[in-house]
């Protein structure tokens, strides 16, 4: 975590995109001009839908995709010139699907898998698969093989992975997808957490009611390239983007929509910030 | 990029002679081109099949993809050529014609290396040629016809359709590994990519014969499919013509075996024989170098 410091006190966004373009062999451009500036600390979410370009462009953050043409910086550096290994110390992928990255026969070894490729001394594997244990409240499953986990756990798993590495950034794709409610709530504690550590996370999802509840900003992509980018509160309010992406605000959202103006004050986010309208509409 | 590495051994969509060919006389080609290359150890017919499956394959169009696998097979095959001359699979004595360092290369060593060299191209050339040009469904149907039990014939077409989905399964397992620090080379990476791939591919299965049972795959009598494939006269002509050539070549090579050994008639002079290893070793170690870069960036 030290970088991110360092690179706040650089005054250095964690994340700089510059006209980043991807194409893939057979001529796709699955990327177009795309610029995208990250603040440390910032909660970023990607939204838009599938074939839009949103993975793509976070496979570029660790290294997993390499532009085509432009610049990736992760915490200053040049993806372009950089191994995914190096770049796993700055910026961590969790993927959709746990499956793709469980292997190990103990949930204490996935987790010392990582920092144990970083080359982390014995004790400071111990510590952080002991911090992170807790952190994810694993302990009772810590000696238990992964894949008899039920699948809500295993993505917590894979994100406790990812985490034992300490990196800066956090880059989850689908966190909340085949969650079950508890799993959902989890999550976004979670990156909550995450997010009071002063990490940075991009967060990757169709979830709208996540992306209203925890992100700082969201990044509206279609077609492949940036369409929109400001706070929820902004993107679930514009039409011509939610038309456009065919993206669909949080329940809460809609129905402050419907009632704004005749019912409620403001248009809220999420379902406490609704309730909380109504009862101030109800004691006046 | 580890991304592009996944050698594609898929249908190539196309309209060509071959890709309108029924996949049954292809199916003879294929292995009638098998027979007959391990029918002989001659280099120069085992050349002649290879160019003729080359020509083959430029002519149905699908060289572009087919190249992506000769990268793969390249260095492979080439390693042979080093490893055969210096300790020939062949009966011994051998005869030495040059000295490399503390090594000798013999005579024996270096025919044989090409013989294996040639014929595994040659069998890939004609393999490549009904995979990339066959739809996997025509393939399915076209056994099913030639008496194939429905089962037998519906697990091999299920294995081919199954490659490609392992490949983008193992491309996605190595980078997520990959994310977790992992270095892409060496046995120490082989466990963490290869349980993942293995466990989806036995639970896909589970899935698979589950979703086939409740979709009535057990039931008796006659199946049929959707895509239906036709026998035109150039179908039976190119089978036929495949049978044939097989028969009589198989027949011939046999006959002709001693004539055609020229293990102890063709010797390279001893410096071709060195640039040859040398040569071979090179490129083997620099494919490999290549490779390991590529996935470490």
């Amino acid at each position: 975590m030290g970088t991110a410091k360092e690179g706040s006190e650089l005054k250095i966004n964690p994340i700089e995109c510059r006209k980043l373009w991807h194409t893939y062999p057979g001529g796709f451009n699955a990327l177009k001009e795309t610029d995208i500036d990250v603040s440390t600390g910032e909660i970023v979410g990607i939204v838009g839908q599938n074939g839009s370009g949103k993975t793509t462009l976070v496979k570029h953050f660790n290294g997993l995709l390499k532009p085509s043409s432009g610049t990736v910086l992760i915490n200053g550096i040049d993806t372009a010139e950089e191994s995914v290994f190096d770049l796993s110390r700055h910026a961590g992928y969790v993927f959709q699907n746990p499956n793709h990255q469980l292997f190990a026969t103990s949930v204490m070894s996935e987790l010392q898998f990582g920092p144990n490729n970083l080359g982390l001394s014995e004790d400071e594997v111990l510590a952080r698969v002991e911090d992170t244990a807790e952190l994810f409240q694993l302990q009772d499953v810590i000696m238990e093989h992964p894949l008899r986990l039920s699948f809500p756990l295993r993505k917590i798993v894979a994100m406790a992975s990812i985490y034992a590495m300490r990196p800066s950034i956090f880059i989850l794709d689908e966190p909340t997808t085949g969650q079950d409610h508890n799993g959902a709530a989890m999550v976004r504690k979670l990156v909550k957490q995450l997010h009071s550590e002063g990490n940075t996370v991009i967060l990757v999802s169709h979830d709208m009611a996540l992306i209203a509840e925890v992100a700082d900003r969201v990044v509206a992509m279609w077609a492949a390239e940036v369409i929109d980018s400001g706070t929820p509160r902004e993107i679930f309010s514009n039409s011509t983007t939610l038309k456009k992406t065919m993206l669909h605000p949080p329940q809460a959202t809609q129905l402050s929509q419907r009632l704004h103006g005749r019912v409620l004050p403001r248009i809220t986010l999420t379902v406490d910030e609704t309730i909380d309208a109504l009862a101030q509409v109800a004691d006046t | 990029m580890a991304h592009h590495l996944p050698i594609p051994v898929t249908f190539v969509p196309g309209n060509s002679w071959f890709h309108r060919l029924h996949p049954t006389p292809k199916l003879i080609w294929a292995t009638g081109a098998l027979v007959l290359a391990f029918s002989t150890r001659n280099p120069l017919f085992l050349l002649c099949l290879f160019l003729l499956g080359l020509l083959f394959v430029i002519l149905a169009r699908v060289l572009t993809t087919y190249g992506r696998v000769l990268v793969i097979l390249l260095p492979i095959s080439l390693s042979l050529i080093v490893f055969q001359a210096i300790a020939p699979a062949f009966p011994q004595p051998w005869i030495p014609i040059a000295e490399l360092g503390p090594f000798t290369i013999y005579q024996e060593g270096i025919y044989s290396g090409l013989s294996i060299l040639l014929r595994s191209w040659a069998g890939a050339n004609f393999a490549a040629l009904l995979v990339l040009t066959t739809h996997p469904s025509d393939l399915f149907t076209a056994l099913q016809k030639l008496g194939l039990p429905h089962e037998l014939n519906f697990m091999v077409s299920a294995s081919i359709q199954l490659i490609p989905i392992v490949q983008r399964e193992f491309m996605i397992v190595l980078s997520a590994q990959r994310s977790r620090a992992m270095q892409a080379t060496g046995f120490g990476a082989a466990i963490p990519s290869i349980v993942p791939v293995f466990a989806g591919t036995i639970d896909r299965v589970q899935q698979l014969s589950m979703s086939l049972a409740s979709r009535a795959f057990g039931s008796k009598g006659t199946k049929t499919n959707i895509r239906d494939i036709r026998v035109s006269t150039k179908d039976y002509v190119s089978g036929i013509v495949g049978v044939a050539i097989t028969i009589i070549g198989t027949w011939l090579l046999i006959s002709y075996r001693d004539r055609l050994d020229w293990s102890e008639i063709a010797f390279l002079p001893g410096w071709l024989s060195i640039a040859m290893v040398v040569g071979a070793a090179v490129t083997f170690i620099g494919t490999m170098i290549y490779f390991w870069r590529k996935a470490n960036i």
